[in-house]
Parts: C-alpha cells; structure tokens; sequence
C-alpha cells in the first residue's frame, strides 16, 4: 500500500505530537502502542521486513521490561538505568519509527513535488530533502572511515577524547563536503532551482487509504488530548 | 558578494552541515541516557563538537538566509524527534540573530562569526524548555511513565528556572570558545587541503 507523502507528513506530525504527552492510564498506553504499530505494519507491507521486525523486538522488549519493573519497584542502579532507558525507548521509539518509515518509503521527488503542494518554501524544502538523503549516506561514510581505521590499526584514537573526536569527524566532514558539491551539480543540471515550476512524474492524490490512515490518526491524537487533559 | 538570493546550491549546502549538526546532537544525546547530569552537560559538548562542522559551514556562507534556514530545520527536526514545540521560537530567534551578526561581519569577519556561533549554540536549551516551562507536569509525566524518582531529583536539580541562566550563558561561552576551536580544526585541516 502506498500512501501519499502528506499523509506520512500528518502521521509524523501526529505521532510527534503524542510522543510528547506521556500515557498514564490503560487506554492512552492502548493509543499509543496502536499508533506505533501502524508504520510497523505499513514497513511490513512495504516490504522493509528486517527493520520493521528490529524495531517490533525492540519495542516489544522496552515495553515488557518497562512493565515487569514498573510493577515492582526500581531498585538499584541497574535497575533504574534499565527502566530509564526502556523509558527512552518506549517514549521515543514511535516517533522514530513513523520517521523511519517516512524516510525509507518516500521517494526524495514525491516528497518535494508533496511539498511544493503544500506551499513550503523552495529552499526549505530543498535543504530538508537533502537531510533526509544525508543520514543514511553519513551512516555508510561513517563504517567506511570505521573499516579505514580498523586497516590501519587505529583504535579508539588512544583514549583521547579529542583525538577520537577528530579521527572520525575530519575524513566525515571531508567526505560529507565532497558529496555535497556533487550533489548539487547533479540538482542543478537537472534544473534544480531554475525558475520554471517543477512538474513530478508521479501523480500524487489522495486515496481512500490516505483519508482512512488520515481520520484514524486524527482520531487518536483526539483520543489522547481528550483524555488525559479534559477527563 | 552578490545581492541576490540565496540558490539551490546555497541550501544543498545547508541541507548537509544540518544533517552532520544533527548528528552530533543525537550522537550527545545518546549520551544523556546514563545520567542526568549529562544532560544539563550538552550546554559544553554539542558547541564544542558541532563547532566543527559549523566553522567549515561558515567558510562557505555567503549570504544572508543561511544560518536562519538551518534554525528552522533544527527546529522541524526537534519537533519530529519528540523535543516538543515550546523551543522552536527560541532556536528560530537565535538563528536569526547569529545570522544578523554574522551578517554584519559580512560573514568573513572571525571575531563577529565567533559571536554569531555563540548566539546559535543558544538553540541547545531548547532541548531543555520541555523541562522548565512545564516543570510540575513535566516531573509528574515522567514519575507517571516510569522514570525512577532518583532520575527525576537529579534532572531537576540540575535543570531548572534558576539554572537555565546559567545554561544559556555556558551555552553562548562554549559556543565562541567552540568556534575557536572549530576554527583551529578547519585551519589545520582543510585549508592545508585547500577545501575551504
């Protein structure tokens, strides 16, 4: 099933907004396990089977030790590192996997031509479709300058805090810049920035799936409000 | 210098050093999970690293707009990441202003830009405005979700209406002291590589 950028836009919008209001009563945990279990299905059916499972475990697993020690009191050190960081991850992760999902699924020109729909701002819409593109090519940059270190033996930069620092963002900065220029030389022989309005190959309309994932949001974010602020 | 706007190739730019300025943020912010003291510790660590990315950034800015764009994005991406909206005004004016002061130094000038860097590294305590502004709910939604009341003292001893002066004035001092650092980094490496 493929959803239209703008409704990937609502979900994260959504899902944000839900992230920050924590879940207190039985209900408002139901919501908010739901809402994350949309773009895990929505990963699935898109095929993105090995991240949609990775974050169904990890999720599953903050969630049940979230609940087993919340039962029983946090004692200790280990346990109230472990319960801070399941917290972490059950507060997080929802908004981490919509992005996730939003991320992988769009492609970079329906997101600009969903933008540019929504009236943003050329440049605005330019730069975050750039960040969007970057992460994942600073995270292959980054296991190339890793496996470069390892050839040469450089560990850790010797336990210097500064040297590690450097040893890992100087080649990424260099590398990073360099993409960079060839990005934009691509963009722009493609017509990136010139004056005439951009078309996009790909019709985007809104479908019934859009409407139905769009009302279902909506209604969960009125859910949560609802209930935790006015009941 | 010319006085135009700014081009496509001006904001691909602004595209990448934000997404390298992000990952510095998460990479600290990882960080933060182990104690909360770290936390309030992001005022030194993220203008120190993320200086930088930031100081090759300002090589190449040239025209006014740059650094404001690159507010708004910090701030788009901080509301996804569940940071909440409270702090969006707060990065926004900051970027603003850094670029207004950048500007004046007509972006070349290293004491005006080590000062701009500073006013932009105000945009950390953001993270903390969820902390501050909504201090009793904020304590009680984190007792509620599970947090350890040892976690929550701590947080709030270390974050609060009294300290977030502090934080932000630590913030705009490690932001100059960053760009001096930033700019050492840059010299040593790039210039001798003729990138900059």
């Amino acid at each position: 099933m493929r959803l239209d950028p703008r409704t990937k836009l609502f979900m994260v919008f959504v899902v944000s907004a839900i992230v920050m209001m924590s879940a207190t009563t039985p209900l408002l945990w139901a919501v908010r396990i739901a809402v994350t279990m949309v773009p895990i299905i929505l990963l699935i059916t898109e095929k993105h089977y090995a991240s949609a499972f990775r974050f169904l475990v990890l999720y599953g697993i903050a969630l049940a030790l979230l609940f087993g020690l919340l039962s029983e009191g946090s004692t200790g050190i280990v346990a109230a590192l472990l319960l801070g960081y399941c917290c972490i991850i059950v507060q997080f992760l929802p908004a981490i996997i919509t992005a996730w999902y939003v991320v992988r699924t769009t492609k970079i020109g329906e997101f600009v031509s969903a933008m540019q729909r929504m009236h943003v701002p050329d440049g605005i819409t330019i730069s975050l479709a750039v960040v969007m593109r970057f992460f994942p090519t600073i995270k292959e940059e980054y296991a190339s300058i890793r496996d470069a270190m390892k050839m040469r033996g450089v560990m850790l930069g010797g336990g210097n805090a500064a040297k590690m620092i450097e040893f890992r963002m100087i080649p990424l900065l260099f590398s990073c810049v360099n993409i960079g220029d060839e990005l934009s030389a691509a963009a722009i022989t493609r017509g990136l920035g010139g004056k005439v309005k951009r078309t996009s190959a790909t019709d985007l309309k809104m479908k019934a799936a859009d409407w139905l994932m769009a009302v279902a949001f909506t209604a969960a974010a009125a859910v949560f409000v609802v209930f935790k602020y006015v009941l | 210098m010319k006085k135009e706007g700014l081009k496509a190739k001006d904001f691909i730019t602004v595209g990448i050093f934000t997404a390298l300025l992000l990952v510095v943020e998460f990479a600290c912010g990882m960080l933060g999970f182990i104690h909360p003291y770290i936390v309030a510790s992001y005022v030194v660590m993220i203008p120190l690293v993320g200086s930088i990315p930031m100081m090759l950034f300002y090589t190449k800015i040239e025209k006014f707009g740059m650094l404001t764009t690159m507010s708004v994005l910090i701030a788009i991406f901080m509301f996804i990441t569940g940071m909440g909206y409270l702090g969006a005004p707060l990065i926004i004016a900051a970027g603003v202003l850094a670029d207004l002061i950048a500007k004046s130094g007509k972006y070349k000038n290293f004491k005006k830009i080590a000062l701009s860097h500073g006013v932009f590294c105000l945009w950390i305590c953001a993270n903390y405005f969820p902390v501050i502004v909504t201090a009793d709910s904020y304590r009680k939604d984190l007792l509620d979700g599970g947090y350890s009341a040892e976690y929550c003292d701590n947080l709030f001893r270390a974050i609060n209406g009294k300290t977030i002066a502090v934080l932000l004035i630590l913030c705009f001092v490690f932001g100059i002291i960053g760009a001096f650092v930033g700019k050492a980094v840059v010299k040593k490496h790039f210039e001798k590589a003729g990138i900059v």
